[in-house]
C-alpha cells in the first residue's frame, strides 16, 4: 500500500516537472524563434544597402539611361549575398529556419524589391547624375514599406539623423550613446523590455569609405545633397537598424 | 467669328497635332448658339435637334445655357485631387530633375511650390474639409499641350511663357504672369563666339538697333533650341541665318557634340542657373558692357483651357494675391537668388507624382536641323 502511494507521488512530481519543464520550452522558443528572425531581417536590409552601394556607380551614371538595375538583378544579388553572410538561401528558406523569419523574410525582400521598382524612373534618367537613391534613402523606404505590413517595425536610426522621421526613441537613444563609445561590434544589441513582452534590437553600422564622400571631412561643408558633412571617419559608429518585436502578436 | 485660328499652323508646330481642329470648330458652333441665343433660336435648334440622331453639339448648347455636370472647380473639390502637368525634361530651377527621397520619389522647383500654392488655395475653397491633393503628371514638355486639350489635367505649370506671339495653342488658356522679367537668353562655350557677337553689338553702337547686332553676330552660327520652347519659336521667327539645331531638351543641346553647337538659347533664368551649377563649362553670353543678353522678354504662365472659366478666375485671383502680398517675389529669391540643395529641398517640399504618367525610360532625347526654313 505504501509503495503503491509513492509510487503514485513519484509518477505525480514527475509529471508536474515535465509539465513546468515542457511550459518553460514553449515560452522559451518563441523568444529565441523571435530574437533570430530580428537578426535575420536586419542582417536583409543590410545586405539590400550593400547591393544599392555597389551599384552606386551604375546608379550615378549620367551617359546611361536604361540602367538594367532592376528589381529581378536587385533582388538576385541581395540572395546571393544573403546565402554569403548567412548560408540562408531566399528563394529555398530552410525547414530549421523560425517559422516567424519564414514568414518574415520574403515581405522584407518584397518590399525591398518593391522600392527599387519604385526607383526605376529615377535611376534611369540619361543625363541627371546624382539621383539620391542611395543605401539610407532606399533602406528607409523599405524599412517603411516592411512595417506596413507587418506587425514587426524595422527603422533605421542615429543620434543625428538627417531625416527627423529617423530620430531615435529614448531607448534607442540609449543604446546608441552606449554603442557610439564602445570598439565597433558585428552583433546587434537584443533586449526584451516591458516585462519582456516587447524584443528590441539595434544592428550597428559603421562608415566605410564610400560613406565619407557624404559624412566625411569637411564638417560642416554641405555635401552632394545639401546637407552639412558629420565630420566622420571610417569605422565610426554611423546609425543602427533597429527591430521592435512584440511578443503578443504571435 | 473664325472657326480656325491663325495660330494653328504654329500650334500644329508645337503639339504636333493636325492643323484642323475639330475642337475649335465646336467652339464656333457653340460661339455661334451664344450670339443667338437671345433671339429664341436656340430652342428651336433644342427642338430641331432631338430630330437629329446622336447630335452631340445641341446637347453642348443646351449644357452651356443650363449646365448639367459641375463646373471644373467643384469637379476638382468632389475629386480631392488636381490634376497638374509638369515637364518631365528638368527646367532648373522652375522643375528639377526627379530624385529619390526618404519619402520616395520627389520633383521640386519653383513650379512645384507653386502648385503647392495652388492646391492649398484650392482646399480652401473646396471647404477645408479635406485637402486637395496635387496629383502631378510628369509629361514631356511638347506633350503637356496634348493632355491639357483632350481633358487629361486640370492646368500644367512648366515655365511657360505667357507672351510669346504663337505660343498658345488653339483652345488653352494662359493665366496672368506668375514669373516676370525673364526672357531668353543663350549661353555659349567658345569664347570667340562671345567675341564674335560683342563686335556687332559694337559696330551698331549708337544705332540701337538689338535685334540687327544679334541677327549679324549670330549669322552663320550653330544655333540650338528646345522643341516648342519660347527660344525655339524666336529664332524661327527672327534668326534666318543661323543654322538652327532643334533639340528635345536642354541636356540633349548640352551633350550634343556632332555638330558642335556655338550657341544654345533658352530661358535667361534657366540658363543662369545652369551656368552656375549645372555645366559649368559653359557661359551665358553677355553684352559688352557684361550684362547676360537677352533676345526678348517673356513672363511666366499657368495654362488651362479656354471653357473652365471659374478654374481660370480662381487661378488669376490667386496669383493677383500672391504678387501683392509679396509671396511670388519670396518663392522667386528662394529658387533664383539663395544657395541651396535641390535635393534637399526635394526631400522636405517636394511633391510626389505619378510614377505610371512618365515615360518609361526618360531619355533627354537628340538634336536634328531645323527643316524648311
Amino acid at each position: 500500500m505504501l509503495m503503491k502511494s509513492r509510487a503514485l507521488l513519484f509518477i505525480s512530481l514527475s509529471l508536474v516537472c515535465f509539465l513546468m519543464w515542457s511550459s518553460i520550452g514553449w515560452a522559451q522558443a518563441p523568444r529565441e524563434e523571435i530574437e533570430i528572425t530580428a537578426q535575420h531581417l536586419a542582417t536583409l536590409l543590410n545586405v539590400g544597402r550593400l547591393i544599392i552601394e555597389r551599384n552606386q556607380t551604375l546608379i550615378n551614371d549620367s551617359r546611361i539611361g536604361n540602367k538594367g538595375f532592376t528589381p529581378e538583378v536587385f533582388e538576385h544579388e541581395v540572395v546571393d549575398e544573403f546565402i554569403g553572410q548567412t548560408q540562408i538561401d531566399l528563394k529555398h528558406l530552410p525547414s530549421h529556419l523560425p517559422s516567424l523569419a519564414t514568414e518574415l523574410l520574403p515581405v522584407l525582400l518584397q518590399s525591398s524589391k518593391e522600392v527599387v521598382a519604385d526607383a526605376q524612373f529615377v535611376i534611369n534618367q540619361r543625363g541627371i547624375g546624382y539621383k539620391n537613391f542611395i543605401p539610407a534613402t532606399f533602406g528607409s523606404q523599405a524599412a517603411r514599406k516592411f512595417s506596413n505590413r507587418s506587425h514587426v517595425k524595422i527603422k533605421q536610426t542615429t543620434l543625428n539623423p538627417r531625416n527627423l522621421k529617423n530620430t531615435p526613441d529614448a531607448y534607442e537613444e540609449n543604446v546608441l550613446k552606449r554603442l557610439a563609445t564602445q570598439p565597433a561590434l558585428n552583433t546587434s544589441i537584443i533586449e526584451w523590455i516591458n516585462n519582456d513582452t516587447t524584443l528590441r534590437a539595434l544592428t550597428p553600422i559603421y562608415y566605410s569609405q564610400d560613406c565619407l564622400a557624404c559624412h566625411g571631412n569637411p564638417r560642416g561643408i554641405l555635401d552632394i545633397s545639401g546637407y552639412p558633412r558629420e565630420g566622420a571617419q571610417e569605422g565610426d559608429l554611423a546609425g543602427a537598424i533597429s527591430i521592435q518585436i512584440p511578443m503578443k502578436s504571435r | 467669328m473664325a472657326f480656325y485660328n491663325r495660330n494653328s499652323i504654329l500650334n500644329s508646330m508645337i503639339v504636333g497635332r493636325p492643323i484642323i481642329n475639330l475642337r475649335s470648330i465646336t467652339r464656333g458652333l457653340r460661339h455661334l448658339l451664344k450670339e443667338y441665343a437671345s433671339q429664341g433660336i436656340v430652342p428651336f435648334l433644342i427642338g430641331f435637334g432631338f430630330f437629329l440622331q446622336g447630335c452631340g453639339l445641341v446637347f453642348d448648347a443646351v449644357e452651356m445655357v443650363h449646365p448639367l455636370a459641375p463646373h471644373e472647380l467643384s469637379a476638382i473639390c468632389s475629386r480631392g485631387q488636381v490634376r497638374v502637368g509638369i515637364s518631365v525634361e528638368p527646367f532648373r530651377p522652375f522643375v528639377f530633375p526627379a530624385v529619390y527621397t526618404d519619402e520616395g520619389v520627389r520633383v521640386t522647383g519653383l513650379d512645384v511650390e507653386l502648385i503647392r500654392e495652388v492646391a492649398e488655395a484650392l482646399t480652401t475653397y473646396c471647404g477645408g474639409q479635406k485637402p486637395v491633393v496635387p496629383t502631378l503628371h510628369l509629361t514631356r514638355f511638347r506633350d503637356l499641350f496634348i493632355e491639357m486639350n483632350e481633358g487629361h489635367l486640370d492646368l500644367f505649370v512648366s515655365s511657360v511663357g505667357g507672351n510669346v506671339p504663337g505660343a498658345r495653342p488653339v483652345g488653352l488658356w494662359y493665366s496672368i504672369p506668375y514669373f516676370h522679367n525673364d526672357g531668353v537668353g543663350a549661353m555659349i562655350q567658345n569664347p570667340e563666339v562671345a567675341e564674335r557677337v560683342r563686335a556687332q553689338f559694337q559696330h551698331q553702337a549708337g544705332h540701337a538697333d538689338t535685334l540687327a547686332a544679334i541677327q549679324a553676330g549670330l549669322s552663320g552660327l550653330t544655333v540650338a533650341a528646345q522643341k516648342g520652347r519660347t527660344s525655339h519659336l524666336y529664332a524661327e521667327a527672327n534668326l534666318k541665318n543661323i543654322r538652327l539645331l532643334i533639340c528635345d531638351s536642354l541636356p540633349a543641346a548640352v551633350e550634343t557634340k556632332d555638330p558642335r553647337i556655338d550657341v544654345i538659347l533658352s530661358t535667361h533664368s534657366i540658363l543662369d542657373y545652369v551656368t552656375k551649377h549645372v555645366w559649368p563649362d559653359w557661359h551665358l553670353l553677355t553684352r559688352n558692357d557684361g550684362t547676360p543678353l537677352i533676345l526678348t522678354q517673356e513672363y511666366f504662365s499657368i495654362v488651362t483651357v479656354e471653357e473652365h472659366g471659374r478654374l481660370q478666375w480662381f487661378l488669376n485671383n490667386l496669383l493677383y494675391r500672391l504678387e501683392e502680398s509679396g509671396r511670388l517675389e519670396q518663392m522667386r529669391r528662394r529658387w533664383v537668388e539663395e544657395d541651396y540643395a535641390p535635393t534637399r529641398r526635394a526631400a522636405t517640399e517636394g511633391l510626389p507624382f505619378e510614377v505610371s504618367k512618365v515615360p518609361d525610360h526618360y531619355d533627354q532625347g537628340q538634336c536634328r536641323f531645323a527643316t524648311g526654313r
